[in-house]
């Protein structure tokens, strides 16, 4: 589907609200100031995938929007795996930037992300008047292209493009960059749309 | 004006999602998670095809003959007979369709279905599968060269590379 301008300013909008409280979390673990940028908005081709999501390894917690559309598409904490590595080291405790991500890595991101995804998804739910909860989260460390790619493969709609909502999060202190994405199926989107022009012009 | 002599630095032509390349020169898919990159090489005449598949079937859909796997097959077989290939010369390569994500289970893993339809519509076309490298749970980039003997090497995230 196509977004008009005034509809891509109230999606910006609903990012902006979902991502604010997301950050705040992750300041909150980090017990650090935490930047965050203008949330974009991506409509990608999935053959021109590449050219926005490489084979850079990163971790990517997982989560399906559920709730009142059962199947409402996904929201994803994505952190390369540099950062991730520095995230976890500042979480636990630890020094060394090179080593590789273990067991208990991998419970740090999970909770991290089940937080993060929460925060923004109580925030949008709540002022689209939309129950929308998170699915149990699932996580992959790996060519960031494979992940992406198997969650559009297996959207329930049929796809040629994908409409990607992503903010930065940025923590400059322990130099960790991270992106808050939502996926929505366009069902889910039409809704978004929907609630969003409803608050606008309440009749 | 180009030096004939000058060397020639190849640089692989990427084949994204739905997607396919026929040719002599290098070309490859990146970070193929649950999708399958399959390649056929005609050994006579030293060329190949290499496709991006992303789904099993294309149940009657047309536009993207290059995104499902019961179109993909036949597309590039008719790609390389078009240039005077003959199905006994060509040697037929899939690495991909993994499970990267456990807990998704409502579309029952797609890289397997991907992997079984390919096996299936090949059969269909009278064509042996000569190697394949599918299932597990981590990407894998994949790289052809048509002009090095149909070589085809996958990589995983942690960089190692290794001939199929």
């Amino acid at each position: 589907m196509k977004l008009s301008s005034v509809q891509i300013d109230a999606m910006q909008e609903l990012g902006n609200i979902g991502a604010a409280h997301a950050a705040t979390t992750l300041s909150q673990m980090l017990s650090s100031t935490v930047e965050m940028s203008v949330p974009k908005i991506k409509v990608v081709d999935v053959a021109q995938l590449a050219e926005h999501i490489g084979e850079e390894p990163a971790a990517l917690v997982v989560f399906e929007l559920q709730g009142e559309i059962p199947h409402g598409g996904y929201i994803i904490f994505y952190i390369s795996r540099a950062s991730a590595v520095r995230l976890t080291n500042t979480m636990l405790g630890l020094t060394d930037p090179d080593r590789s991500l273990n067991d208990m890595d991998e419970s740090a991101l999970l909770e991290v992300g089940n937080i993060m995804a929460s925060a923004f998804l109580d925030a949008t739910a709540e002022l689209l008047g939309l129950v929308m909860l998170p699915s149990p989260p699932s996580l992959t460390i790996d060519m960031a292209h494979a992940a992406m790619e198997s969650l559009i493969a297996q959207m329930q709609e049929e796809i040629d493009e994908v409409m990607l909502f992503s903010t930065e999060l940025m923590c400059a202190e322990h130099r960790i960059d991270s992106d808050i994405i939502m996926m929505p199926e366009s069902s889910m989107l039409q809704t978004f749309v929907d609630r969003l022009e409803n608050l606008m012009n309440p009749s | 004006m180009t030096d004939p002599a000058a060397p020639q630095i190849k640089t692989p032509v990427m084949i994204g999602i739905g997607e396919y390349h026929v040719g002599s020169g290098p070309m490859m898919t990146i970070g193929l998670g649950s999708c399958i990159g399959l390649t056929l090489y005609d050994r006579d005449l030293r060329i190949g095809a290499m496709v991006h598949i992303m789904l099993p079937d294309s149940s009657g859909r047309t536009d993207r003959p290059g995104k499902y796997a019961d179109t993909a097959i036949p597309l590039l077989i008719s790609k390389l007979v078009e240039k005077g290939s003959r199905r006994s010369s060509l040697v037929v390569k899939m690495a991909g369709g993994a499970c990267m994500f456990e807990y998704f289970g409502n579309n029952l893993n797609i890289g397997e279905r991907n992997a079984e339809r390919v096996r299936a519509v090949l059969a269909e076309h009278n064509l042996r599968l000569h190697a394949e490298e599918v299932g597990g749970k981590a990407g894998r980039t994949v790289a052809f060269y048509p002009d090095e003997g149909g070589k085809v090497t996958v990589r995983s995230a942690d960089g190692a590379a290794h001939e199929i």
